[in-house]
């Protein structure tokens, strides 16, 4: 059976990019990825590095409240506690 | 009125103004970089930013705050980049009739800071690694 698959961009910042090793990566994703499925395969990526640490979810520059389905080109962060000042 | 930059260079402060006769209060914070982390000597912050949301987060927190307490203008710079140990990384003007109110608006709009806008900081130290930094202060 053919998986319908899209693409999203994940920008890492801080304690994320530290346990990927990555500035940005380009996901291909099944059509009904939500945002708590992502972090998941995220964490499992990180391979328990950020175990520990309350990661908040923008979509395309928006914080996101609770989780919700990816379409195909958004823009995801997961976002570690924010340290500015 | 609000204004709000994130800059990639030194800050310059924004000046003191002598032509406000309804402020009574005009109150300036300067957040410097400190010379440790977690107890380990540094060289220097380096601030990074999620490009666009800070900006907007950090607009929309001003914003927030005007409306909030009963103070005039809130001005904001906020740095990026390297920012060597006694640098400036964070300036903000808050003018008020009066000043307790501009005290707690000062202290509110710089908490909601550490806890709205992305912005994130790297530790560097002496041999030239570079951390994320562990704190939230």
């Amino acid at each position: 059976m053919e998986k319908f698959e899209m693409k999203v961009t994940l920008k890492c910042f801080s304690f994320v990019r530290y346990a990927l090793g990555q500035k940005e990566l380009v996901l291909e994703l099944e059509v009904g990825t939500t945002t708590e499925t992502l972090e998941k395969i995220i964490r499992e990526m990180a391979q328990r590095k950020l175990d520990g640490i309350i990661l908040r979810t923008a979509v395309n520059q928006s914080y996101t409240l609770q989780s919700i389905e990816l379409k195909d080109g958004d823009e995801v962060v997961f976002i570690p506690p924010v340290q500015g000042g | 009125m609000v204004i709000v930059e994130i800059i990639n260079s030194p800050i310059i402060s924004f000046p003191s103004d002598n032509d406000r006769q309804q402020d009574g209060a005009e109150l300036v914070f300067n957040g410097r970089v400190r010379d440790t982390e977690n107890g380990r000597e540094i060289v220097a912050l380096e601030y990074e930013q999620y490009k666009g949301m800070a900006k907007v987060e950090l607009l929309q927190l001003a914003e927030n705050t005007v409306n909030k307490f009963p103070i005039n203008d809130l001005f904001c710079k906020h740095r990026v980049g390297k920012v060597d140990v006694g640098d400036t990384s964070l300036h903000v003007v808050i003018w008020s009739k009066h000043r307790k109110e501009g005290l707690n608006a000062m202290t509110w709009f710089i908490s909601e800071l550490k806890k709205r806008v992305p912005i994130w900081k790297w530790a560097i130290m002496k041999d030239g690694t570079r951390m994320p930094s562990e704190c939230t202060h």
